[in-house]
C-alpha cells in the first residue's frame, strides 16, 4: 500500500467523522432555543401587519426548508455551512461571515505564537533532560514541568497578572492594542506583541510542561534501543546519534501528542481569551452564548471542529513523513 | 538485595505504618520478598517514591479537610452580607486592648472593627478596618473628654461631656455634616448611634437628630413622637423608638414584619432592641416580647429567662440580655458564637453592647467580656461570605464532580475498550471509530455550548449532574484505547484459553478474568483523569459555564478575581482557592506518576 493510498483512506475516514460530528452539531442547532425564522426577520414582526408578516414568515421558512423533513433540513443547513452562509448574528446585526474574520485572525495569531514558543523550548529541553536523565538538571525540570501542567491556566494567568501587571507593571492585562494608538508598520506590530506577551506566556507554561515530559519519555524509550548502541559503536558523534538517529525515531509519539495538544490549545484559549479580554474566537464564543447569539456560536464551533479534523489530516501526513512503516501497514 | 535492606531501614516508621495499614502487611518483612503479590510489590515501590508519598499526604489532607470540616464550619450557601464584604484575614476583631480592661467606660461593635473609650475618655480602636479614614481619630485636645461612642459600618460617632458630637471614618453620603446644634454642644446627649451609612443622636429632652444616607433608611417621625423619645434602636432598614410613656413606635410609614408590634405591651416597654429581621421589647415585669421574621431563631427567647431580664441589646441576627442577677444570656444565630454567652461566675454585667456579629459586656469590676465573631481565617469575598468555609464546601463540590465524571468515563471506557479488544473485527473497528469521533470533538468549547444550551432551564442540582455527565461522556476514549490495548495483549494468554475451555461466558472472561490483570493500568489512568476532570470543571466554572452560584467550587470562587484591583487589594480572595486547587492537582498528578512508575517496571530505568 503506497503513501497516497494510505492518505486517501484516512481522508475518506475523516470525511466520515466530519459527517458524524456535523449531525451532532445539527442536533445542537435544532435544540437551540428561539425560532430561527423570527431571528432572521428581526424587527419586522412589530412593524408589519400580522397577515403580511405571516406570509413573509412562511416564505422564509420555506426558503430555509424548515417545513421539510429533518434529513432535508440537515442537507440544507450543511450546504449553507459549507458555502459560507453561516446565518445572521443578532448581536452585531450582520451576517456571521462578515464578523468572524478579525477574531479568527487574533486567535490564530495568539495560538501560532504560543506554538512557536512552546516547541522552541520544550523539544530541546526534552532532549537534553532525556540525555542527562536523573541528573540534577533533569530532576528539577521534572518537578517544574509537573507543576506547569498541573496548575490550571487561569491560575497561572492570575499569578502572571499579579507579577507582571500589578507588582512590576510592564505588560498590559487586556486588549489587543493600545487604545487611540495610530501606529503603522513595525510600531503597530510591536504594540500587538506587547499585548500578546502575557497570554502567550500563560499558554506556553502549561504547554511546555506537558510537551517536555512527552519528548523526554519518547527519547528515553528510543535511547534504550539496540540501534542506538550500534550507532554509538560504529563511532558516530554523540550529536549525530541523538539528533539524527534517536530524535527522528522519537518523533512518532511526539507527533501524536502535539497534534492533540494543538487542538486542545485552540479550545483552551477560550479561558485565556476571556481572562485577558483578547478579542478572539474564544471570547466571541462566550459573548455569543451570553447574548444568545446562536448562529455565531455554531459557526465558531464549526471552526473548532474543522480545525480538529485538519489537525488529524496533518497528523496522518506527518506520520507518513516521519515513519516509513506507515505506508506498508494496513 | 543488600541495598534494598538499607533503603528499607532508612524509611521512616510513619511510612511503614501507613503501608501496613493500607496493604495489611505484618512484620514479616525479611522473607516476604519472594511471596509478595503484584499489588504488594506495587504498593511497596510506590511508598519508596518520596514525591508520590508527599503528594498522597497533601491530597489526603485536603480531601479529609473538605469532607470533615464543613460539619464544624457550616455555611448557609444563600447567605450574603455586604457589611462583611472584602474583609482581610485575621482574628483581631474581639481583641480588646489591655488598657481598656478594668477601665472601660463604653464599647461599641462596628461592622468588622470595634471602638471603645476608657474612663478618662481616651479612644481605642481594634479589628479589621474597612477604610483607612477610621484611623483619623480626633486628638483629645480637640474633643475633650468623650463620654459615649458608637461604631457603624465604616464610621464612628462620639460625644463629649459638653454634648458636642464628633464623627470620623467614612465622610461621604452626608455623614460628615453633623447638625449645627450638635456640633456646638450645650444640649445633653442621651444616646448616639452610628448605623449603616447613617448617624442618629437623641437629646435628653427627647428630640432625635438623624443625618447621613437615606437610601436604605427613610426616617419619618409620626405626630407627637419628636420630643417625646426615651430611647431608640436601629437596624439596617428601620429605626424604632421607645417613647417616654413606654410605647414602641416605628419611624416609618411602610408596614413590614417590624411594624406588627404586639398590642398588649404598648405602654409597658422599658427597653428595645432590633436585629436585621426581628425586634424585641422588654416590659416592666422583666419579660421579653419578640416579633418579626423568625430567621436564625431570633424570635425563640429562652423560656427560663422570662421575668428576670434587666436590659436587652441586639446584633445582626442575635439578641443579648443582662438578667437581674447580673448574668448574661444570648440567643439567635450562633454561626460565629454570638449566641454563646460566657459564664461570668461571681462577676456581674452592668453594661451590654451588641452589634453585627458580636457582643461586649462590661462587668462591675470593669473587665470586658467579648463573644461572637473574632474574624475570618481567610477573609471574605465581595458578598461578605467566609472564604474559608466556601473553600471547604467548594472543595467537596470540585472533588465530587471530578470523581463522578471519572467514574462515568472509566466505566464507559472499560466497557467499550473491553468489548472492542476482546471481540476484535468489525465491532472493534466500529467502536474505535466512535472513540475517534468523540476525541475529535473540541472538548472545552463543546462543554461550554452543551452546558449553556442544556443548562438554562434546570435546577442547580441538575446542572451539577449535567456537568458531571458532560465531562464523563466526553473523556472516555483515552481509557477505552488503553483497555483495548491491554485486552488485546492479555487475550492470547493461556489462562484465557483455559477459561474458554471451561465454558466461561465471554463477558465473564473479559470482566472477571482479564480485567483484574489490567486493573492497575486503569487505576493509574483514572487518577490522572481525575486531575484533568477537576481542572476542566474549575475552568468551566471559572468562565461561568460550570457549577454556578450560590454553589461554591474552587473554579467559581476565582471568577471575577482576574481584575487587577482585586488581585492587588483583595489578595485573599484569589490566593487561597488558587493555592488549594494548585496543590490538589499537582498532588494527584504526582500520585498518578508514582503509581505508573510503580506498576511499570520498564519505567524505573527512566
Amino acid at each position: 500500500m503506497g503513501k497516497g493510498q494510505y492518505l486517501l483512506k484516512r481522508l475518506l475516514y475523516i470525511v466520515f467523522v466530519f459527517f458524524i460530528i456535523s449531525v451532532l452539531m445539527f442536533v445542537i442547532y435544532k435544540m437551540m432555543p428561539g425560532d430561527p425564522v423570527e431571528m432572521m426577520l428581526g424587527d419586522s414582526k412589530t412593524s408589519m401587519k400580522p397577515e403580511a408578516y405571516q406570509a413573509l414568515y412562511n416564505q422564509t421558512a420555506e426558503m430555509l426548508n424548515l417545513d421539510k423533513p429533518l434529513p432535508v433540513q440537515y442537507v440544507t443547513w450543511m450546504g449553507n455551512m459549507l458555502t459560507g452562509n453561516f446565518g445572521y448574528s443578532i448581536q452585531y446585526k450582520k451576517p456571521v461571515s462578515q464578523i468572524i474574520a478579525a477574531p479568527m485572525k487574533n486567535t490564530v495569531m495568539l495560538n501560532m505564537l504560543t506554538m512557536v514558543v512552546v516547541f522552541s523550548i520544550a523539544i530541546p529541553l526534552g532532549i537534553v533532560t532525556a540525555v542527562r536523565k536523573n541528573g540534577i538538571f533533569d530532576k528539577s525540570v521534572q518537578v517544574l514541568t509537573i507543576v506547569g501542567y498541573s496548575i490550571p491556566s487561569f491560575i497561572i494567568s492570575l499569578l502572571m497578572i499579579f507579577v507582571f501587571a500589578v507588582k512590576i507593571p510592564i505588560f498590559p492585562i487586556s486588549g489587543v492594542k493600545t487604545a487611540g494608538l495610530n501606529a503603522t508598520g513595525i510600531q503597530a506590530a510591536l504594540d500587538v506583541a506587547w499585548h500578546m506577551a502575557l497570554p502567550v506566556l500563560v499558554m506556553s507554561v502549561s504547554g511546555i510542561g506537558g510537551i517536555t515530559r512527552y519528548v523526554r519519555a519518547a527519547m528515553i524509550d528510543v535511547l534504550r534501543m539496540d540501534y542506538i548502541k550500534t550507532a554509538r559503536a560504529k563511532g558516530l558523534r554523540e550529536k549525530v546519534v541523538i539528533y539524527v538517529h534517536a530524535f527522528r525515531n522519537a518523533l512518532i509519539p511526539i507527533v501524536t501528542i502535539t497534534t492533540w495538544w494543538i487542538i486542545g490549545l485552540f479550545g483552551g484559549s477560550v479561558v485565556i481569551e476571556s481572562v485577558f479580554l483578547w478579542p478572539g474566537l474564544g471570547k466571541m464564543l462566550i459573548d455569543g452564548l451570553m447574548q444568545r447569539d446562536f448562529s455565531l456560536v455554531l459557526t465558531i464551533q464549526m471552526f473548532y471542529v474543522i480545525l480538529s479534523l485538519v489537525g488529524n489530516v496533518l497528523m496522518d501526513i506527518a506520520y507518513t513523513l516521519v515513519d516509513p512503516r506507515v505506508r506498508l501497514e494496513n | 538485595m543488600a541495598k534494598n535492606k538499607k533503603e528499607r531501614a532508612r524509611r521512616s516508621t510513619a511510612s511503614v505504618a501507613t503501608q501496613r495499614m493500607l496493604i495489611g502487611g505484618l512484620p514479616q518483612e525479611e522473607k516476604e520478598d519472594l511471596q509478595q503479590s503484584p499489588m504488594q510489590m506495587v504498593a511497596k515501590s510506590f511508598f519508596k517514591d518520596k514525591i508520590a508519598v508527599t503528594g498522597m499526604v497533601c491530597f489526603l489532607f485536603i480531601f479529609i479537610c473538605c469532607i470533615v470540616l464543613p460539619f464544624f464550619f457550616p455555611i448557609d450557601k444563600y447567605y450574603q452580607d455586604v457589611t462583611q464584604a472584602n474583609v482581610a484575614p485575621g482574628f483581631s476583631m474581639l481583641s480588646v486592648p489591655k488598657a481598656l480592661q478594668g477601665n472601660a467606660e463604653m464599647l461599641s461593635v462596628g461592622s468588622t472593627f470595634s471602638v471603645g473609650i476608657d474612663k478618662e475618655g481616651n479612644v481605642y480602636e481594634w479589628g479589621t478596618f474597612p477604610t483607612a479614614k477610621l484611623k483619623n481619630i480626633p486628638s483629645s485636645s480637640e474633643t475633650g473628654k468623650l463620654t459615649q461612642i458608637s461604631a457603624g459600618l465604616d464610621h464612628v460617632l462620639a460625644v463629649n461631656e459638653k454634648g458636642q458630637v464628633f464623627t470620623w471614618g467614612n465622610d461621604r453620603m452626608g455623614l460628615a455634616s453633623v447638625p449645627m446644634e450638635l456640633r456646638t454642644g450645650g444640649e445633653k446627649i442621651k444616646q448616639i448611634l452610628a448605623g449603616y451609612q447613617i448617624s442618629l443622636a437623641l437629646t435628653e429632652d427627647g428630640t432625635m437628630y438623624n443625618w447621613g444616607s437615606d437610601y436604605l433608611l427613610n426616617i419619618m417621625y409620626p405626630e407627637g413622637v419628636q420630643g417625646n423619645i426615651e430611647k431608640f434602636a436601629a437596624a439596617t432598614n428601620i429605626v424604632m423608638v421607645l417613647t417616654k410613656d413606654g410605647k414602641v413606635v416605628p419611624l416609618t410609614n411602610k408596614s413590614s414584619a417590624y411594624t406588627t408590634i404586639p398590642e398588649e405591651i404598648q405602654g409597658k416597654v422599658v427597653d428595645l432592641a432590633l436585629t436585621d429581621e426581628s425586634a424585641a421589647a422588654l416590659t416592666e415585669d422583666g419579660k421579653v416580647y419578640t416579633w418579626g421574621n423568625n430567621i436564625k431563631n431570633t424570635l425563640t427567647v429562652p423560656e427560663e429567662i422570662q421575668g428576670q431580664v434587666a436590659s436587652i441589646a441586639g446584633g445582626r441576627y442575635h439578641f443579648s440580655v443582662i438578667l437581674k442577677d447580673g448574668s448574661i444570656v444570648s440567643w439567635g444565630d450562633d454561626t460565629h458564637g454570638q449566641a454563646s454567652a460566657p459564664n461570668l461566675g461571681s462577676d456581674k454585667a452592668v453594661q451590654l453592647d451588641a452589634g453585627y456579629y458580636a457582643t461586649y459586656a462590661i462587668t462591675e469590676k470593669g473587665t470586658v467580656k467579648a463573644w461572637g465573631l473574632k474574624g475570618y481565617l481567610m477573609g471574605t469575598d465581595a458578598f461578605g461570605r467566609d472564604v474559608f468555609r466556601r473553600l471547604l464546601i467548594g472543595g467537596r463540590m470540585t472533588m465530587t464532580v471530578g470523581a463522578i465524571a471519572v467514574i462515568i468515563s472509566t466505566v464507559i471506557g472499560i466497557t467499550i475498550g473491553g468489548i472492542s479488544g476482546y471481540k476484535g473485527g468489525k465491532i472493534d473497528n466500529l467502536l474505535m471509530r466512535l472513540a475517534e469521533v468523540v476525541s475529535s470533538i473540541p472538548f472545552l468549547p463543546f462543554c461550554i455550548i452543551l452546558s449553556s444550551i442544556l443548562g438554562n432551564s434546570i435546577t442547580e442540582l441538575q446542572r451539577i449532574m449535567l456537568i458531571m455527565c458532560i465531562l464523563g461522556l466526553l473523556s472516555w476514549p483515552g481509557i477505552a484505547r488503553l483497555v483495548r490495548g491491554s485486552v488485546l495483549a492479555e487475550r492470547e494468554q493461556e489462562f484465557v484459553t483455559a477459561a474458554k475451555a471451561l465454558g466461561v461466558k465471554e463477558f465473564g472472561i473479559i470482566f472477571r478474568h482479564i480485567l483484574p490483570n489490567i486493573i492497575t493500568v486503569i487505576i493509574v489512568n483514572a487518577t490522572l483523569d481525575f486531575a484533568t476532570c477537576m481542572l476542566t470543571e474549575s475552568s468551566l466554572s471559572f468562565i461561568g459555564f460550570g457549577v454556578s452560584e450560590p454553589n461554591a467550587t474552587w473554579g467559581n470562587m476565582l471568577t471575577g478575581a482576574q481584575n487587577g484591583q482585586v488581585i492587588e487589594n483583595y489578595w485573599w480572595r484569589w490566593v487561597f482557592p488558587a493555592l488549594v486547587l494548585g496543590i490538589c492537582t499537582i498532588s494527584i498528578n504526582c500520585i498518578g506518576d508514582g503509581l505508573r512508575e510503580a506498576i511499570d517496571p520498564k519505567s524505573k530505568e527512566r
